[in-house]
């Protein structure tokens, strides 16, 4: 009875959350704050009496007034630390700023040794309230935010800073993923700049180390095509000085070796979705060669695989397919004018490879804006249609594989290679089309289905479902001989690349 | 004789990223990769989910370069033994969850297979020495 009145007591003062119901658990939605100082027993081997008063002074006169400002509750304070949830936030995180750097002013006059630093990590979770204690797995989360947090710092998760993101103008710095003790899934981490101009310093460092990176890329450029010419010039003194200075020679290997940096760019935690080019250069575009695909009529999917059934009439409406996956050459004009998100690196005429569907996406639809033509992702019918040229057997050219006819691992003479030929190494197939198995795997627009069990019929693209992985058709230099079938399918996650992924583009008349 | 002294120079400035970009990321001494489910021997009617268990390291999705953290790669019946210079292989028999999901819905057809799973790198290269389960024996009904 005595312990119902103090719970009643305490949440009069903190003003909120009325005594539930006997048996009900009273949980709520909270930001909680945990924090605690570092080097706490260091500390009070040094001094104990005078760290103990130092921490109750700044209990007393910091930590407790500053929750209550922000509208928050101090649930506990254990000897090193505290817990606090907050309604809001935004507070959640104002308050935490505001200790930090109170802290700071207070320790400035003291000698490094004696400097009590707080950690502090923020969690937004579902919390059970009790009258002197708070529980769950939003408190634990906190506390291991808390735990990797370093002195002087606020980490926050993922889930806070969503909240907050466009309410506190700080600095945020993205720490990634991090796995915490005891909890199974990773925890988004970032940390808290209290001041904007922070999060310049530290974007400037990191500038910094990519203008490094991209200064070392240019020396080897610079000594890539110095040794280029070199050898160029002295090829030509062998045989004859009537051709044009070879200017254009160095160009290509400008692009492959600014790849490094570059990608490391792409990596970074900015997703810069730019979709329409506003680049005036549109007739310049090298659009890639087109095929004409008649309209008709086939027979797809085929009992070699489960995933290939049911077997179904398609309808075909005539359209264009590039000839060949796209090229790096090809890639690089998109990265070049900024619409994809990475250069390549690889020879001009080898397929593009290690790009998600999502990057293909990007692809097409700058080269659909620049060349003011309904390019796309051509959609899976489409592709087996185009893959049979007309054929209903195994491959397209009979129902026995037959070497020298794709590039696909075990498939030729020629020792597997680390890389995939050039496009258009093979044999076209009957419609003319290059490379339609083996080569690279190439996406197409479709979303993942297990099987044809509902598929359309009129040759669209079947979207509709769950679309976090598309198909992907043709099979790689890295498959065997039974992924070339043109039937063959295969999904992969939708935003992840993988090297031996690639593509091709079609067009609608 | 500078002519030559240029080109050594130029052969070790272009071959410079390569050398950086050394596969076989260290992976933490005590991670441990495991089949919360199926265990091994177990008898399966149809479909399962396919539970992965991760010890002292993180799930990430393919791409992100964080430290101690990869995703995961489920080999179905596969014979070859892994190659730690080469990404996992993206095929029928090694299934990819580069978007970092820890469990997924599985297929086979009747009789036994064998499953283990392995752990990828940003670039789907094994970590050095690589983090992979036991292989284990299911048979579905």
């Amino acid at each position: 009875m005595e312990t119902r009145a103090v719970a009643v007591i305490r949440d009069f003062k903190s003003g909120k959350n009325r005594v539930p119901p006997d048996g009900a658990m009273p949980r709520r939605l909270a930001a909680i704050v945990a924090g605690d100082i570092s080097g706490y027993s260091r500390l009070m081997q040094l001094d104990e009496e005078g760290t103990h008063n130092r921490v109750k002074r700044i209990e007393r006169d910091l930590i407790e007034p500053t929750i209550t400002e922000h509208h928050g509750r101090l649930v506990k304070t254990t000897g090193d630390g505290f817990i606090a949830i907050f309604d809001s936030p935004v507070e959640a995180v104002r308050c935490s700023i505001v200790i930090q750097q109170n802290l700071v002013g207070r320790n400035a006059s003291l000698p490094r040794d004696y400097w009590i630093e707080y950690r502090i990590g923020v969690n937004l979770g579902d919390v059970i309230i009790e009258a002197d204690d708070i529980y769950g797995d939003g408190v634990n989360i906190a506390s291991r935010l808390e735990g990797i947090a370093d002195p002087g710092q606020v980490y926050i998760s993922g889930g806070i800073y969503e909240q907050i993101k466009h309410k506190l103008v700080c600095g945020y710095e993205s720490l990634g993923d991090r796995k915490v003790k005891n909890i199974t899934d990773p925890v988004r981490v970032y940390r808290v700049l209290p001041d904007p101009a922070a999060f310049h310093r530290s974007r400037r460092r990191r500038e910094n180390i990519l203008l490094f990176l991209l200064s070392i890329a240019l020396i080897v450029i610079a000594g890539g095509s110095l040794w280029y010419m070199l050898l160029q010039s002295r090829g030509k003194v062998g045989n004859q000085a009537s051709a044009p200075v070879s200017s254009p020679a160095p160009q290509p290997s400008s692009a492959p070796s600014a790849a490094p940096t570059t990608k490391q760019a792409a990596q970074q935690p900015q997703p810069e979705p730019r979709a329409t080019p506003a680049t005036p250069l549109a007739s310049v575009v090298r659009e890639p060669e087109m095929k004409t695909i008649r309209a008709g009529i086939f027979s797809m999917g085929s009992n070699d695989d489960v995933t290939e059934k049911p077997t179904h009439q398609v309808t075909i409406k005539p359209f264009a397919m590039s000839l060949y996956p796209i090229s790096v050459r090809d890639w690089n004009e998109c990265a070049a004018a900024k619409a994809c998100s990475f250069v390549a690196i690889g020879k001009d005429d080898a397929p593009i490879t290690n790009v998600s569907w999502s990057d293909a996406k990007q692809f097409a639809a700058w080269l659909a804006g620049v060349a003011r033509k309904a390019y796309r992702l051509p959609s899976e019918a489409e592709w087996e249609y185009a893959a049979r040229g007309g054929t209903q057997t195994k491959y397209w050219w009979g129902d026995q594989f037959q070497s020298g006819m794709a590039n696909c691992k075990n498939c030729n003479d020629i020792a597997g290679a680390e890389q995939p030929m050039k496009v258009g190494s093979f044999k076209p197939n009957p419609f003319g089309l290059y490379d339609m198995g083996g080569s690279v795997d190439q996406w197409v627009e479709d979303c993942w289905h297990k099987n044809y069990q509902g598929a359309p019929t009129d040759g669209s693209a079947w979207v509709e479902g769950e679309c976090g992985s598309h198909v992907i058709r043709s099979g790689s230099w890295k498959n065997d001989a039974r992924y070339v079938r043109p039937s063959n399918r295969d999904s992969y996650d939708t935003n992840v690349r993988y090297p031996t992924h690639g593509f091709r583009v079609a067009l609608s008349p | 004789m500078k002519i030559t002294r240029l080109i050594a120079l130029s052969v070790v400035l272009t071959f410079l990223p390569f050398a950086a970009c050394a596969q076989g990321k260290p992976a933490p001494k005590d991670a441990l990769l495991y089949f919360v489910w199926p265990q091994d021997g177990a008898t399966i009617k149809g479909g399962f989910w396919c539970r992965f268990g991760l010890r002292n390291m993180g799930v990430t999705h393919a791409g992100d370069n964080f430290q101690n953290s990869g995703h995961h790669h489920l080999l179905i019946d596969a014979n070859e033994p892994i190659d730690p210079n080469e990404p996992v292989p993206q095929d029928k028999s090694h299934l990819h969850f580069g978007a970092g999901q820890t469990e997924a819905r599985i297929e086979l057809p009747p009789g036994k297979h064998t499953l283990q799973l392995v752990l990828g790198d940003a670039a789907h290269y094994p970590f050095g020495p690589p983090v992979v389960s036991e292989k284990i024996t299911v048979r579905i009904k």
